[in-house]
């Protein structure tokens, strides 16, 4: 099938000119304004910059709260997506409506419905999170545990029946089954999730901006950061900061794509 | 020791199983044949406790099964796709139902037992999804096996193997089934495993128990015109018992066509029966020649194709057809074609009768 795919490729059709000349320009437009952010400092200049005990602490105070988030989505995701993959009930398509929400509504939205929820007046004003550590997460939290949820959910709806029937007639228990059979096969997928989680935190600016404000030393997250930096003027401790996002975003893809690969692979 | 009373089952409106009736004995090999779709698995499913029947209750040794989890019944099952443990090596796999039950003996003698049993031993190490089809299934038996269940329930286990490999496992299952002595539910649609491999079989269709018997009955002398169909009876008549001939020992039949003799059963005269007769009980003969055979019907041939190893022909006998069953060699030697006159012979123990 694969190899009949490209043999009926003709190089020289005018259709496969057209489309390959969208793809360059296409390229060319996201390739160049990379590289242009790639080339706006020097090394001496990002290392510096990267020194500053204001950016240092911005990027300790994302690793934190995005690594909070990834484990606080895994403490509910899985749960929640085990439940929604197995289960079938009354209301289960408000669910997921209520999931994919956060995924495609404008994060400044959300960052607006958490400081409702959570300030003056709000139904868990009792909290106070508001320009905290804890309101980042909260916020990020948000925002980008449905991307885990959604991934380990078809993970586990991937996984043969059968395969999860026979652990039953061979006397496992429905825990036991996810433990050792359920978890395992839908390991990669769950990966996959962790990763997305992780990546759409430590990327997240509109609801974290919303709810935690931009209070350098206490508040002040690379995203953050580097639009306050922005603004003030100082771009070079912005590009800093971006550089070390978008080298991370890519060694983030690369590991993305190997288990993406790996889980094709298995099928 | 398995006893289904009155099941049912409807999956929203489609019934799939009304008022199944099943009585499977300690240690036997029960087969239920059915055609696609008859609710075989469905069967399995709920003895199994993989879903929950309707209505009905499921006995095993007496006492009521059916609020038990599937995990707590004690009943093995093997499917039809193998299903094992892609991610667990076949020792794994095996002893993964021991684990599950918290057996805290030494399993490795258990799991190194139960590959020797199905003559995979040295395979400990390998991955499941290396093997090939049938070596798959051994694995999925023995891991069955390994939890010596009170029972095992097979679903079509050899019909994604090839006929070489599925002949070797269907006698090795077989011996193996009657050496530990286990009560096996055996589901299939091919009428030569059933065959083979049954102690007894029960034919279902329509959601509903049509017969049970041994295999020589349900192949021979079936006592319901559907599992005579079923089965390959390609010829059965509509017909009525005209004299009892006690001294010969047979009976007179006729049919709108043709007068029958079969072999006397207890009846009386005038009794409305079918008359069933096999395709290859039939001899086809171009011109009368003597034979012992007391039935004799002429015919003109309608048309001849092949059926597996042998050729069907079809041969036009008045308002009916009857199917013949003859070999390649012998449709070539007696020269037939399409519109040859043609004489047809059968005994009179060659007549099924079905009251
Ligand atoms: N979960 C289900 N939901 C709806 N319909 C179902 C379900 N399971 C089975 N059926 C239907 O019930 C009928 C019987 O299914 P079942 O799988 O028991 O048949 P079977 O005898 O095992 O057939 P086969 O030989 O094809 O495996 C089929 O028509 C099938 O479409
Ligand atoms: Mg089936």
């Amino acid at each position: 099938m694969f190899e009949q795919r490209f043999h009926l490729i003709h190089h020289n059709s005018f259709f496969h000119i057209l489309i390959s000349l969208i793809a360059g320009i296409y390229f060319v437009f996201l390739g160049t304004i990379i590289a242009c952010l790639l080339t706006a400092t020097s090394l001496n200049e990002f290392i510096n910059n990267i020194k500053s005990p204001e950016i240092l602490s911005s990027i300790i105070i994302s690793l934190e709260t995005s690594i909070a988030v990834v484990i606080l989505a895994l403490i509910f995701g899985i749960p929640v997506a085990y439940l929604l993959a197995t289960r079938r009930f009354k209301g289960k398509i408000i669910l997921d409506t209520l999931i994919d929400l956060p995924i495609i509504s404008p994060p400044l939205v959300c960052g607006l419905a958490i400081l409702i929820a959570f300030g003056g007046q709000g139904l868990y004003s009792q909290f106070d999170v508001i320009f905290t550590i804890k309101g980042i997460i909260i916020a990020q939290l948000f925002v980008a545990s449905p991307f885990l949820i959604r991934s380990a959910r078809i993970a586990f709806e991937s996984i043969d029946q059968d395969i999860l029937t026979a652990a039953r007639t061979l006397g496992a228990s429905e825990f036991y089954t996810f433990r050792n059979v359920s978890l395992p096969l839908a390991r990669n997928g769950i990966i996959s999730g962790i990763i997305m989680t992780w990546a759409r935190a430590l990327g997240e600016f509109g609801a974290t901006a919303m709810v935690a404000g931009c209070i350098p030393y206490k508040t002040e997250t690379m995203t953050i950061g580097i639009y306050m930096h922005a603004l003030s003027g100082n771009l070079d401790a912005s590009v800093a900061l971006s550089l070390l996002l978008i080298v991370s975003a890519f060694a983030t893809l690369i590991v993305f794509k190997y288990f993406g690969r790996y889980n094709d692979s298995i099928k | 020791m398995i006893q289904l009373n009155d099941i049912c089952k409807s999956f929203k409106e489609k019934e799939v199983l009304r008022s199944l009736n099943l009585n499977v004995k300690k240690g036997e090999m029960f087969v239920l044949l059915g055609s696609s779709g008859c609710g075989k698995t469905t069967t399995l499913s709920i003895i199994a406790g993989l879903i929950r029947e309707d209505k009905g209750d499921i006995y095993v040794d007496g006492s009521r099964i059916n609020d038990i989890p599937p995990h707590k019944r004690g009943i093995g099952f093997v499917f039809q796709n193998y299903a094992l443990f892609p991610h667990l090596n076949i020792y794994e796999n095996i002893e993964f139902g021991l684990k599950a039950r918290h057996k805290q003996r030494n399993n490795r003698n258990e799991v190194k037992r139960a590959l020797e049993l199905v003559g995979l031993d040295g395979f400990d190490n390998k991955n499941p999804m290396k093997l090939s089809g049938g070596e798959q299934q051994r694995v999925a038996l023995a891991r069955a096996l390994v939890t010596e269940p009170e029972c095992i329930l097979m679903d079509e286990p050899l019909s994604n193997l090839d006929a070489m490999v599925r002949e070797r496992l269907r006698h090795e299952m077989k011996q193996l089934q009657k050496d530990v002595g286990l009560t096996t539910i055996y589901v299939t649609h091919d009428q030569v495993e059933a065959m083979m491999l049954g102690d007894r079989i029960a034919v279902l269709n329509n959601g509903q128990n049509e017969e049970v018997g041994t295999p020589e009955k349900i192949f021979y002398k079936p006592q319901r015109e559907f599992v005579a169909r079923f089965i390959g009876m390609k010829n059965i008549f509509n017909g009525k018992i005209t004299t009892l001939d006690e001294e010969g020992g047979v009976m007179q039949i006729s049919t709108e066509n043709f007068e029958l003799t079969a072999v006397l059963i207890p009846s009386t005269e005038g009794t409305h029966v079918k008359a069933c007769v096999r395709p290859e009980e039939i001899i086809l003969m171009k011109s009368d020649q003597k034979t012992s055979a007391r039935n004799e019907i002429a015919g003109r041939i309608i048309t001849i194709f092949p059926n597996g190893p042998l050729m069907r022909v079809l041969v036009d006998v008045g308002e009916d057809e009857i199917s013949v069953d003859i070999t390649r060699l012998a449709t070539r030697d007696l020269g037939l074609k399409k519109g040859d006159k043609v004489i047809l012979k059968f005994k009179a123990t060659s007549v099924h009768v079905i009251m």
